[in-house]
């Protein structure tokens, strides 16, 4: 092949680390060549954030939380859909060859998501009460004993270091399987898969650890004298969750826009609402395990975490998660019928989307708002902006290379595939 | 006698024998087309669209599941609020005596205990199961179906079976080898 892979430099590396190889992409599996497709959501983005930039002018701390609600959001569905890949390379899977695409190239927001950290770090004060020096000093009356023998890790330059060293770890990951897929579809080298295999092997040992810890430093310790060991593994649902309906929701925009015809099907699209459905019920399982066990064990430092998210309003919200979060979307995707229905995948899969910044907001926001339940315009604000640069983003990587793995051995049998 | 059994005659039916799986696929879609319904095809291994091919549709083993699963949610409910609060309340560390919280474990895996023995009884019920002889076993070719062989049998209850025409259909489908299965009620009897 004449056509090597080249890699870019910075700043277009941020959006994709190699250079565009759309031109060597067969008939079948050619992107959009549609720009509104980014256009739109980078204008709805920059909008939103700008909306998000006066909330920060009105009310700084509000928009910190906000700011982060929407952040670990767009965190977990791209922590999702590295597991996704992962996954699908360990298991050698064969179904999943025609979406993962889709999956790889939103692992590639991991570089924006750390640009888009820095508000977060610019907040720490703000967001996270451990980072106050009077709580750490015996002679001042703020201080506190509980957060102090918490010192040795929650302080604000280890904070900071593992920060880094998550994004460092996430996006090595990410780039080695981003960068040999794409040297896939150039030059169908033999002994890629293999190395994805081995790649994967390691990297779900890495995502599993610092997933949970990350999960732990920018959601849990928001309220740092509550602990729940459990706390990543409910992370990780949310996020493998929502990466799932994700992968769909793109896979019928595409195929909307008249890409990837007769490519992915609705045998696809019944697999992927199958992890959604599983997850929904995954999800809950961890949420109400975690529940359970605080509400056997009735320990005060424990207890009060549920006890500010049933009160003052905030019970309101806790029964919305419960219902729109696990009871709906299970009866939904209950049928058969319904996974294999484009319509109704695509509604869920923007539900799922929505629910799990519902699910963010319900983590963090009443840290800020003990006393009242709070949906303050700032934290949609957040959202639409955050959510659309990265879609934006992501979707202007996605039309730079080939839609799926062309050259992956598996390609045909996923093509082929039937449940 | 048998699900497909007919009340007037011990025709249980023809059987024909194709090739291969694209074959039996293709006759299935044909013999479905012509208005058939009371056929089954056999094979040594699943083939996949098969479903597809018969016109089958969704199956129901769903809903037993589902009405198992029911079951075993209020019976775990019912469970632990009779026996917590009713039958023999005790005071464990001033918890109540009954509550939704410690339950739900309860209720959770008796829905997933009566949701599968549920699946289990309709996929038996449905299949007409357990049923130790079938006439088709008169066949001698039928063994091979284990093995090496794909079958299609129309049985003689479908409301389009006529001896003749169905024959003529199936051969017109590419069947191999034809033969009209007698259902004679004993198991010893010879084909």
């Amino acid at each position: 092949m004449s056509s090597a892979l080249k890699t870019t430099f910075f700043p277009t590396w941020l959006v994709d680390p190699v250079r565009a190889t759309a031109q060597h992409a067969r008939a079948p599996f050619r992107p959009l060549s549609n720009r509104m497709v980014w256009i739109v959501p980078l204008a709805v983005g920059i909008a939103g954030l700008a909306l998000a930039g006066v909330a920060w002018a009105m009310d700084a701390k509000q928009f910190y939380f906000s700011y982060l609600v929407a952040w670990t959001s767009c965190l977990a569905i791209t922590v999702g859909a590295q597991f996704f890949v992962l996954i699908q390379h360990l298991t050698k899977a064969r179904w999943s060859v025609v979406v993962r695409r889709i999956a790889e190239a939103l692992t590639w927001s991991f570089p924006l998501l750390a640009v888009l950290s820095i508000p977060v770090v610019l907040g720490m004060h703000d967001l996270y009460h451990w980072t106050h020096a009077d709580v750490m000093n015996p002679a001042d009356s703020h201080f506190d004993p509980i957060l102090k023998g918490k010192e040795a890790y929650l302080n604000t330059p280890f904070f900071l270091i593992r920060l880094v060293a998550y994004f460092v770890i996430w996006s090595t990951i990410s780039l080695l399987l981003y960068r040999s897929s794409i040297r896939q579809d150039l030059d169908a080298d033999p002994t890629i898969p293999a190395r994805q295999r081995k790649v994967s092997a390691i990297g779900l040992l890495f995502m599993a650890i610092t997933t949970a810890f990350a999960s732990y430093d920018v959601l849990m310790s928001t309220d740092p004298h509550w602990f729940s060991t459990i706390f990543g593994v409910y992370f990780f649902a949310a996020s493998f969750w929502t990466a799932h309906a994700l992968i769909a929701l793109v896979a019928i925009f595409i195929q909307r826009n008249k890409g990837l015809q007769n490519v992915v099907t609705e045998e696809h699209y019944h697999d992927l609402g199958k992890m959604m459905f599983g997850f929904t019920v995954f999800w809950t399982y961890i949420a109400f395990s975690q529940y359970m066990l605080i509400w056997y064990g009735n320990l005060p430092e424990e207890t009060l975490w549920y006890r500010h998210r049933l009160e003052h309003g905030w019970e309101t919200h806790s029964a919305a998660l419960l219902i729109l979060h696990f009871v709906v979307p299970f009866w939904i995707l209950l049928p058969r019928s319904a996974k294999r229905n484009r319509v109704i995948m695509s509604f869920m899969a923007v539900w799922f989307v929505v629910m799990n910044w519902f699910d963010m907001h319900w983590l963090a926001m009443p840290v800020l708002h003990p006393d009242h339940a709070s949906m303050h315009w700032a934290s949609l604000a957040c959202f639409i902006g955050l959510f659309g640069v990265y879609m934006a983003v992501f979707l202007y990587r996605l039309g730079r290379h080939s839609l799926v793995p062309q050259n992956d051995p598996n390609l045909a049998r996923s093509l082929s595939f039937t449940t | 006698m048998s699900i497909y059994g007919r009340e007037d005659s011990d025709l249980y039916g023809v059987l024909a024998e194709f090739r291969d799986p694209g074959e039996l696929l293709h006759a299935a879609e044909g013999v479905h087309a012509a208005g058939y319904r009371r056929f089954d095809t056999h094979s040594p291994f699943p083939i996949h669209g098969m479903d597809g091919a018969m016109g089958l549709g969704n199956s129901k083993v769903g809903i037993f599941s589902l009405g198992g699963g029911l079951t075993g949610l209020a019976l775990g409910y019912l469970l632990q609020w009779w026996t917590g609060a009713v039958d023999y309340p005790l005071n464990i560390s001033g918890k109540p005596a009954f509550a939704i919280e410690p339950s739900v474990p309860v209720m959770f895996e008796l829905t997933i205990l009566f949701s599968a023995i549920g699946a289990v009884i309709g996929m038996f019920a449905l299949n007409g199961l357990p049923r130790p002889y079938n006439p088709l076993f008169y066949s001698e070719r039928f063994a091979a179906a284990s093995d090496d062989a794909f079958f299609l049998h129309v049985a003689s209850n479908d409301k389009f079976f006529d001896v003749e025409q169905t024959q003529d259909l199936l051969r017109s489908l590419g069947a191999r080898h034809i033969e009209l299965v007698y259902d004679h009620g004993e198991a010893d009897e010879d084909s």
